[in-house]
């Protein structure tokens, strides 16, 4: 949309056609960007579609150059990803509360909010190193327990953010509209804000589901993978992520063919929570 | 064991399923509040105030906007402890107990002295569970008993034939002034002794205020009450008692007609007559 | 004294509920401060536990340590310098902010000043949710499909071109195995191009609309309104989102170790294989027999934790200022 001003009078050629440049590239810019990402979903796509068969889901991966699925991959990805989740969501929306509810005019929780945020974006293969000397030195070995924690120390932040910001949003009022019936803090946070917040957290776990379930560098010296069907939690345990990385830089063609699959399932899986995530969101500012 | 009544009280109140409404003569001194000052940080916005609530009478206060009249709500039930560096130096006492004691309990003072707000706060809950959530919280009732307390208290609120057929509907379903009475509802189905109002009215429609002021009215009969406004017409229409504020001075203080008719401060006179405010 | 009814229940229950509240208040309180706590201690506990298994390494060959690239963990040998690893992080970062940053900027402007409004929406949520797919998807795009395209394309045109003049031609020396520091920089640019778009964008909207309409009323055209009023006003916010995806591609891993071809060494080219502090780490952590070798990857982890925490609370202080001063 062009201003009136400009029809009004002319602009100056320079002027004009610096402009001309200016949004020329920005176009580009937008074009190429989209062009590569969807270059990437198209060769997931590609590569990924023909090996997607019901034995991806039911057979376990193979040896070298055999045939085989993705099943224990799949299982100890769901498996991690549930502990992870299971063990930082309730943290996460604890010191998220202590931030927007009983601690939101200490002068703690400015700097917890800082520490989280960086944690937020800290480099997931260094929280592999502390996992590792933290639980599989000690255990004496690789396990899914210390997967799950390395997950767990991902989802902390994510969820830490969407509780307090959530919480943040619900309105002082209902806070003391239940305080005026009498209801104690504890009861006000957990039976009024939560309900109120409960949308928004779900989204942040939803994300933050979908980040660990793509993880690969935190798994790597923690849960270290396995090609065979295992349920033992102090045994190690395969992960979609890891068995692409194996498979992919392997020279195996039927490894290869496996790991597009698994990347396209896990790539499916993500933006499916995200966009479930998005809609929960909309939803919630729509009413 | 109530105080018979003997005399009429100030103004004529509206009687409620035709039985006269029991007042005392002159009605007990339910909430007295002494030398009451409040402080915002550094900013002091209440001054020495003294006045005391009658038992089941209405009192009104009135005054520009930042005079301190809603803090002064916001002390009766300590609500303003939700938030930091405010405090509260002096006495109000409940039934002679003076709940500013640190040692009072304040989750129970709240329950006792119940408040409804300027815009209306269902909780994201049913309109049964916004009603029974405040009573569980210190009660264990049977379902049964639950369910007459719910509905009583609906009645009470002039809710009850409105809402009787989506009980578990969303309270954020109901319209603003029916939200508002379901707020009205949720406070009184905790048996409190005093309802304090803040602006209950200011952000609904006609028909909807004077539904909440003839509900006012009757729950005078049980409750002992305040009321903060912004409107004089409200104030003389609800209240036997009126305080007038002025920057978190009490600067006048009786009984309503009085306040109205024949103010004895010159400032009184000038707000009620719409001079400045 | 007149005797009043109690218009509450019973006196008893209520004060067996405030005994409880108080007991429930009290104990929920704590467990949300612990959770609080926590969060602190975790980033103590990263730092601690680095410095520990770093200190095996870092007490043997000291600064050392920081100025030699040889990297030889051969049982035998055993000598670890960290030159060439920290000198991969930075010149692939390097690489993917010089061209992520400009098409991300690109990007965002096209969204909040040229996009038609239908249109805005749904390319700035495929944006926000291609921020979300996976790095090791990146990493085997760029195994599979960029790096021999690449290689094509430098071997037979790039290298060629540049053969006679000065500089590039050591920049860009061949051959070309499509695996290298260049290759990683580029897959990189792609992942972090949607984050950075999608935060530009964001922060471009905090840029009240009065001050571009009367831009636009004074007859400015786009590109001034974008770099005398948007930038100018956003800048603070702009820099700390970039820092952000800086701090991002500095610690990721996946998306690197698959194109970078993991050899360290400090080479001029950026058509030469190289390594990451990440991508050392990612390869070798788990074979690491060795405790000095361990202790040296260790001690690389400690490195980029200390580089990406500067670079992110530097970022997040931006931020923080840019909020202030859109809320002031």
């Amino acid at each position: 949309m062009e201003p009136v001003a400009v029809r009004a009078r002319a602009l100056p050629a320079r002027r004009k056609s610096a402009n001309a440049v200016f949004q020329g590239l920005c176009y580009a810019a937008t074009a190429l960007g989209l062009t590569a990402l969807c270059l990437i979903l198209g060769s997931l796509l590609y590569n990924g579609v023909g090996g997607l068969s019901l034995r991806v889901f039911t057979e376990i991966t193979p040896g070298p150059g055999s045939q085989g699925g993705l099943l224990n991959a799949i299982v100890g990805s769901l498996i991690m990803t549930v502990l992870g989740v299971a063990v930082g969501t309730p943290i996460g929306i604890l010191a998220g509360t202590f931030m927007a509810e009983y601690g939101r005019y200490k002068r703690i929780t400015p700097v917890v909010r800082f520490i989280n945020d960086i944690l937020l974006s800290a480099p997931s293969i260094i929280i592999g190193l502390f996992v590792y000397e933290l639980v599989v030195v000690p255990m004496g070995g690789f396990s899914a327990l210390a997967g799950g924690a390395a997950l767990a120390i991902i989802v902390i932040p994510v969820v830490i953010r969407t509780t307090e910001d959530m919480l943040l949003l619900v309105p002082n009022q209902l806070r003391e509209a239940a305080a005026s019936i009498g209801a104690p803090r504890s009861v006000i946070i957990r039976s009024v804000c939560y309900k109120a917040a409960q949308a928004g957290i779900v989204t942040g776990v939803l994300l933050a589901v979908a980040r660990v379930s793509g993880e690969t560098a935190p798994l790597l010296f923690t849960a270290l993978g396995n090609l065979n069907f295992s349920l033992r939690l102090t045994s190690p345990m395969a992960s979609l992520p890891l068995t692409i990385n194996q498979f992919a830089s392997s020279a195996y063609p039927e490894w290869q063919s496996l790991a597009w699959t698994g990347a396209l399932i896990i790539t499916a899986a993500v933006l499916l929570l995200s966009i479930v995530a998005r809609v929960l969101v909309s939803k919630r500012s729509g009413r | 064991m109530s105080i018979s009544a003997t005399s009429a009280p100030i103004l004529p109140s509206i009687a409620t399923n035709g039985a006269p409404i029991p007042h005392a003569a002159p009605a007990r001194e339910k909430v007295k509040i002494e030398g009451l000052n409040f402080f915002y940080g550094q900013n002091q916005a209440l001054k020495d105030i003294t006045l005391s609530l009658r038992e089941n009478q209405v009192t009104a206060f009135i005054g520009p906007s930042g005079c301190g009249k809603s803090t002064l709500l916001r002390v009766l039930n300590r609500i303003y402890e939700l938030y930091p560096n405010q405090r509260a130096e002096g006495r109000v006492l409940l039934d002679g107990e003076d709940i500013l004691d640190p040692k009072q309990d304040r989750n129970v003072l709240r329950a006792r002295i119940g408040m409804v707000f300027q815009k209306p706060t269902p909780f994201p809950m049913t309109i049964y569970e916004n009603i029974a959530f405040g009573v569980r919280l210190y009660e264990n009732l049977p379902r049964a008993e639950m369910n007459d307390r719910v509905e009583h208290a609906l009645r009470g609120a002039a809710l009850w034939t409105e809402v009787k057929d989506k009980l578990h509907a969303s309270g954020t379903s109901l319209s603003g002034g029916q939200q508002q009475r379901l707020c009205i509802a949720r406070t009184v189905a905790v048996k409190p002794e005093v309802i304090l109002f803040d602006e209950p009215c200011s952000a609904l429609d006609p028909i909807s205020t004077s539904r909440i002021e003839e509900l006012i009215d009757e729950l005078s009969s049980s409750y002992t009450i305040a009321i903060v406004t912004h409107n004089m017409q409200q104030a003389a229409r609800v209240s036997e008692h009126t305080a007038f504020m002025y920057l978190g001075e009490l600067v006048e203080f009786g009984d309503t007609q009085a306040i109205f008719t024949a103010p004895k401060k010159k400032q009184t006179e000038q707000y009620i007559t719409g001079r400045f405010g | 004294m007149v005797n009043i009814p109690m218009s509450a229940v019973s006196i008893g229950g209520r004060d067996l509920a405030v005994r409880r509240f108080a007991a429930s208040d009290a104990f929920f309180r704590l467990l949300t401060r612990s959770a609080a706590y926590f969060v602190l201690t975790l980033l103590g506990g990263f730092l601690l536990t680095l410095v520990f298994g770093a200190w095996l390494a870092l007490s043997t060959f000291g600064i050392s340590f920081f100025t030699s690239q040889s990297w030889n963990p051969n049982p035998d040998i055993l000598k670890f310098g960290a030159l060439a690893p920290i000198y991969g992080t930075v010149v692939t970062s390097t690489v993917a902010m010089t061209l992520a940053l400009p098409v991300g900027l690109g990007i965002a402007v096209f969204l909040t000043e040229l996009c038609p409004l239908r249109l805005r929406r749904v390319i700035g949520t495929a944006i926000e949710l291609l921020a979300g797919v996976p790095s090791i998807i990146y990493g085997m795009w760029g195994l599979f499909v960029l790096a021999p395209v690449l290689q094509n394309l430098e071997n037979n045109y790039l290298v060629p071109a540049v053969s006679e003049i000065p500089i590039l031609s050591t920049i860009f020396a061949g051959p070309s195995y499509g695996q290298g520091i260049l290759t990683a920089g580029i897959i990189l640019a792609i992942m972090v191009l949607p984050f950075i778009a999608a935060v530009s964008r964001d922060v471009f909207q905090t840029v009240p609309p009065v001050l571009k309409e009367a831009a636009f009323g004074l007859g400015a055209t786009t590109r001034e309104v974008v770099t005398r009023v948007v930038l100018p006003y956003s800048r603070v916010g702009v820099i700390g989102g970039a820092m952000l995806a800086l701090g991002r591609a500095l610690g990721e891993t996946m998306a690197v170790t698959f194109v970078i071809g993991n050899d360290p060494k400090v080479r001029a080219s950026l058509l030469a294989p190289g390594t990451t502090i990440s991508s050392s780490i990612a390869n070798e952590f788990a074979e690491a027999k060795e405790a000095m070798h361990s202790s040296a990857l260790v001690a690389l982890g400690l490195i980029l934790f200390v580089i990406t925490l500067i670079v992110l609370a530097a970022a997040r202080l931006l931020l923080l200022r840019m909020n202030k001063q859109a809320g002031a």
